[in-house]
């Protein structure tokens, strides 16, 4: 019999974000409170991005094209464009659903090409659809985007601006979609997307449709985009074209590279990192227009140090301990056969 | 009358102008570990690529447990139990132990993707994990990388991976090469167990003689993409094309 053993480290890193979670806010100003919730909403799309590339090994920009459709078609729902409001919960889960479905069908096409080509067609797919989001009125608001979105509420509690509130949520969201991306990587899905990863041809010889895997994946990353699109609607109440050029689809990439593209607790670490860090040098003067020069210089410089990200790192460390002990544990032994031999 | 698990008829491979498989037939039957022998280049690997689906044939017919699967894609195959092995390891490089394990395990369950997740996973891997590990001479750390195991460990883990997935044809690309006397043993141990104790039928590709003279029932021979000798053995090593095939014509 397998037991499900929980370790030691796990529960830690569960007890450490519990604790965070409930410290943060009494730290914060209103202000700070939206940027970390920013942080968390890009956390969510950034999973996405994790089980394509982390597990699947494919290079996907579009997580921003269904971020941003998620945010139009929430805010098209709780607007009152159409002469209705949607409940916002209810409209999250429908923009989320329904970025799934485009994420399927358009999954189902460019997934035909195979590695850089796949990534190429992402990229297209982001212009295209800023394109749309700018220059489509009826849908997207045009260059004015679209404003007088309906406040969050759940369970009868409004959330209004209280961007505190938003916290408590978005950290259950979260820690919903941490757990539910943590169960696909220990389950059949996760471990057919890692040998697509690490080698497609065995990969069909282990049963693995491999097409089929990497559409479900990209519909799973297309659900994860079309989620945080929605959230980011509902607390910003307002969505603008502008927020989904091409240079913010990159930033999904440096934040899954950054925090580990294989680690859930990496990415979220990764999210908060890219989006706290702008904020925070914002007010150092001189600093903040080398920022874009400074997230390239990042990338280079993780890739060539360590590839596998801030998470990667930790699990190098970790096994370097696990080394030293264990050769100082057979050197005493050594010592000690040596002295009984004496 | 004998049973075969897998069935070749006139099957043919042409890359471009190089033909790797001419009017190919032999028949592999359940339970034996059948040889499959000839010079570099005679088109071994080739024919395994096509039997498990890999490459399309252009010409024959491939019948697995009865049924045509020449059409069918790889995927399918290896589902309807067809499992393989390669000639280089190929595991997934940056997971650990377990996850490289239980993808044969998640073959042999064949739960689905939403079933898995839902569901608990299949209690009897570490079992069956013992079994087979004692029979490859060596333990693991299932949480440990796959890269921490040396060349042989992994060749050999490669049939273990391949046994968990509960084939009917196990096609095994020379299990042999770059192993130790001691690894080939455990190899032998462990595709014997697979044809006599799971009844698999194991199509053994390999240049170690001795082993394959050792457990393997029936041998066929390819040259240049055709049949040269089919037979026991015992036959085999008398043949004299066999012979010059492997050793060059004779200059008289």
């Amino acid at each position: 019999m397998i037991k499900n053993k929980i370790k030691l480290s796990t529960l830690l890193t569960l007890a450490i974000c519990l604790l965070i979670v409930l410290i943060l806010p009494t730290k914060m100003s209103s202000y700070t409170m939206r940027v970390v919730n920013n942080a968390l909403i890009f956390g969510i799309v950034s999973y996405g991005l994790s089980i394509m590339l982390g597990m699947g090994g494919q290079i996907s920009f579009a997580g921003l094209t269904f971020m941003g459709g998620g945010a139009f078609a929430a805010a098209n729902l709780c607007s009152g464009r159409w002469g209705f409001w949607l409940d916002p919960v209810l409209a999250i889960f429908v923009s989320a659903v329904l970025m799934a479905i485009l994420a399927l069908v358009i999954g189902m096409i460019i997934l035909k090409l195979n590695g850089s080509f796949f990534t190429f067609a992402t990229i297209a797919l982001v212009q295209v659809t800023y394109t749309f989001f700018v220059n489509y009125k009826p849908l997207f608001g045009g260059a004015g985007g679209i404003t007088n979105i309906a406040q969050m509420k759940i369970f009868g509690i409004e959330f209004g601006n209280n961007y505190f509130t938003w916290f408590y949520f978005l950290a259950i969201v979260v820690a919903i979609v941490a757990f539910f991306v943590e169960r696909v990587r220990q389950t059949e899905l996760g471990r057919s997307l890692a040998f697509i990863r690490d080698n497609d041809t065995a990969a069909l010889t282990f049963g693995i449709n491999v097409y089929r895997t990497k559409v479900i994946a990209f519909t799973i990353s297309g659900f994860l985009g079309g989620l945080g699109g929605a959230l980011y609607a509902l607390q910003m109440r307002f969505v603008g074209a502008d927020m989904f050029t091409y240079e913010r689809s990159t930033l999904f990439i440096i934040m899954t590279m950054v925090g580990g593209v294989n680690s859930s607790i990496g990415v979220l670490v990764g999210s908060l990192i890219i989006t706290v860090l702008p904020e925070l040098l914002r007010n150092v003067p001189g600093i903040d227009r080398y920022l874009q020069l400074s997230y390239g210089l990042l990338v280079i410089v993780m890739m060539v140090f360590m590839p596998m990200g801030i998470a990667g790192m930790f699990n190098a460390l970790k096994k370097n301990i696990k080394i030293k002990v264990a050769s100082r544990k057979t050197s005493k032994n050594l010592n000690e056969v040596k002295e009984a031999s004496k | 009358m004998k049973e075969y698990i897998l069935e070749l008829r006139g099957v043919c491979k042409r890359f471009g102008g190089v033909v790797a498989a001419n009017q190919v037939t032999f028949e592999v039957p359940k339970g034996e570990v059948y040889g499959l022998i000839g010079p570099n280049g005679a088109g071994k690997s080739t024919l395994l690529n096509l039997i498990s689906g890999i490459y399309e044939t252009d010409d024959g017919t491939i019948i697995f447990d009865g049924k045509d699967v020449t059409k069918i894609p790889p995927y399918t195959r290896s589902r309807m139990g067809i499992g393989r092995t390669f000639q280089t390891p190929r595991f997934m490089q940056r997971s650990n132990i377990r996850d490289n394990l239980l993808v044969g395990t998640d073959l042999a369950d064949q739960k689905g993707y939403l079933k898995s997740f839902f569901t608990k996973r299949n209690s009897n891997f570490e079992q069956e994990l013992e079994t087979y590990m004692k029979l490859a001479g060596f333990s693991v750390d299932l949480d440990e990388d796959i890269t921490s195991l040396s060349y042989g460990k992994q060749k050999l883990l490669e049939i273990v991976r391949s046994l968990l997935s509960h084939p009917k044809v196990m096609l095994v690309d020379e299990p042999a090469a770059g192993l130790n006397t001691k690894e080939i043993e455990y190899a032998m141990a462990l595709l014997n167990y697979a044809a006599k104790e799971k009844n698999i039928g194991v199509v053994l590709i390999e240049h170690q003689m001795d082993m394959v003279m050792n457990i393997c029932k029936h041998i066929v021979v390819l040259s240049f993409g055709e049949v040269l000798a089919r037979g026991t053995p015992e036959e085999i090593a008398k043949n004299e094309q066999v012979i010059t095939a492997y050793l060059g014509g004779k200059h008289v």
